[in-house]
């Protein structure tokens, strides 16, 4: 009879500046659903979602973090215990993703190297993207994992968090 | 509580109580919860085991198990009741207490500041972005306009060479006439080509002692193209030219230049040409037309109208063309008017054009001392143009008897 492993539990923080969809891609990962109507996260906002992993199941705990803004950082005790995160940049707004890769320093240096992703979120307005793909290439020749994700199509999402899940359950 | 009296201590547990649904959990080293109490249905808790792992059912505290400092405070954390709560952490003795305090209230008064601040921002980004792009499309703009211009300064230059070499083949085309000239009689002539060039040319020339050809051509179309080919039929008449033609019967010569200038061979010009031989002997004019205006001779005493028509076709149409000759033996005190039709169809402003019969009252009329009729004409024409430029060449010959 084959032994049934137990459950394995994951914190993941979202990040990145406000408004770029974070919790929209959460809500489209956990609920499968998007609104167009926008709603500011303050403080933090947590959900849960089972996947599995190499035939395990995983409990990914997902810390949907208040965005950046010019007045308010992100506090870093949110990220306390997390697994790995996911940085969220919206492909409309250049200065998004410059959020974004201050926010990657940041967490790096308070909580060391954890595994996360780079979403260019709101793929489906590609008219008016705005963030150029060399930037991006750089940032993959560094070794990022960059993917272009849509909360409201559901484009990349459903990869982008199991590719995360994967990469923070690998050492188990 | 220090320094409270004992009822305050516990009008302010009363109130926290009620307002701030507080709940508790306590935790052992183990990680295993060991107490819950309070409110804690209101975070969804309700249905917590004592003695199993706190993070499995309390799925918050994952990674935050054990304490890295205490106490602390985790502020405004919205749990899956949609209840936001402040969780504070200490550790007492061997156990680790969360106390959850609910902040739903505070937290969506923030949200409502918070989300007019955003709008806002996102608004002015929208505005920025929009701007940014404005200025490129303008940059843009500025860019394809300057290229423009660039274009516009090259085809302006392209232009007035043109415009040069065609005032130098105008000049070389007014070269190729015969002067004015008084003995044995009377020829004075106007030619004044169009800006873009026409297709005249004319001229005469004694064919043998006895004979004199006079003609005018026109060939159509504008420009270099039919210029040259006027040069060419010019030479050709200029130089009686054409091989087994008696160039004092205009029947010949009008069908010898057909045959020669089908317009098959030549780009697809044709022309029209009068073609008039003069015998001053016995005052015999043949002549001959291939679809050009009639010649007008006109008696000056009495200034009556004699049009001088042939019957053909213009040469080059059509290989099958005949050409009539026609005789008239020329009375005395007379003048003849050889012209092309840009002497005549001249547009006015209003859309109208000027008449044959307009022509023919100007010519008839008697002339003045001072001022020479061809230019009275000539003037005439401008006037009724009206933008002083004519479209066509402007030609005509005059020949006094």
């Amino acid at each position: 009879m084959a032994t049934m492993q137990p459950t394995l539990q994951k914190k993941i923080c979202m990040l990145g500046g406000f408004s770029v969809g974070k919790t929209s891609l959460v809500k489209r990962f956990v609920a499968s659903v998007f609104s167009e109507t926008y709603l500011t996260t303050v403080g933090v906002k947590i959900d849960k979602k089972t996947v599995e992993v190499n035939d395990r199941a995983v409990n990914l705990i997902l810390w949907d973090v208040a965005g950046e803004d010019d007045v308010s950082t992100v506090r870093m005790s949110y990220l306390r215990g997390c697994a790995g995160y996911v940085l969220v940049a919206d492909g409309t707004r250049p200065s998004t993703l410059e959020v974004a890769l201050s926010l990657r320093e940041r967490v790096e240096a308070d909580c060391g190297r954890l595994p996360f992703v780079l979403l260019l979120n709101k793929s489906d307005l590609q008219e008016q993207w705005a963030i150029g793909g060399a930037q991006l290439d750089e940032l993959r020749q560094e070794g990022w994992s960059v993917r272009s994700t849509s909360a409201r199509t559901g484009e990349g999402v459903e990869d982008a968090f199991r590719e995360l899940a994967v990469r923070v359950t690998a050492e188990q | 509580m220090i320094g409270l009296p004992r009822s305050v201590a516990d009008v302010l547990q009363s109130v926290t109580y009620s307002q701030r649904a507080l709940a508790y959990l306590q935790i052992d080293a183990q990680l295993t919860l060991v107490g819950a109490g309070g409110d804690l249905e209101n975070y969804g808790l309700g249905a917590l085991v004592l003695g199993e792992q706190a993070s499995d059912q309390a799925f918050f505290l994952e990674g935050l198990l054990p304490l890295v400092e205490t106490p602390y405070v985790m502020p405004s954390i919205e749990l899956g009741t949609g209840r936001v709560a402040d969780l504070h952490f200490y550790m007492e003795t061997e156990y680790v207490w969360v106390v959850l305090l609910d902040v739903t209230a505070e937290r969506d008064q923030a949200r409502r500041v918070q989300q007019k601040a955003y709008e806002m921002t996102l608004l002015q980004e929208k505005e920025a972005l929009l701007n940014r792009r404005l200025e490129a499309a303008n940059a843009a703009l500025r860019a394809t306009q300057r290229e423009l211009e660039t274009s516009r300064e090259a085809l302006i230059r392209v232009h007035e060479r043109l415009q040069r070499e065609l005032t130098e083949a105008a000049g070389y085309v007014r070269s190729l006439l015969p002067a004015p000239m008084s003995q044995p009689f009377t020829i004075d002539w106007r030619f004044v080509p169009s800006t873009e060039l026409g297709g005249d040319a004319f001229g005469y020339n004694w064919v043998d002692p006895h004979h004199f050809a006079l003609y005018l051509l026109d060939v159509c179309g504008h420009g270099i193209g039919p210029s040259l080919m006027s040069i060419a039929v010019l030479h050709v008449l200029q130089s009686t030219s054409l091989r087994d033609v008696d160039f004092r019967d205009p029947s010949q010569v009008l069908g010898a230049l057909n045959e020669t200038y089908q317009m098959q061979g030549h780009n697809d010009l044709y022309f029209t040409l009068w073609y008039g031989v003069y015998h001053p002997a016995t005052r015999r004019l043949d002549y001959g037309s291939a679809g050009h205006p009639p010649a007008v001779l006109i008696d000056v005493g009495t200034q009556s109208v004699q049009l001088l028509k042939g019957k053909g076709a213009p040469i080059g149409l059509t290989p099958r063309a005949a050409y009539l000759c026609e005789t008239l033996v020329v009375p005395g005190n007379t003048r003849l008017y050889l012209f092309s039709d840009g002497a005549f169809e001249v547009q006015r402003p209003d859309g109208s054009m000027m008449t044959f019969e307009e022509i023919l009252y100007f010519l008839s009329r008697p002339g003045t001392d001072r001022t020479s009729d061809l230019d009275l004409l000539y003037q005439h024409l401008v006037q009724v143009r009206g933008d002083g430029a004519l479209e066509d060449d402007f030609s005509i010959i005059r020949f006094t008897f």
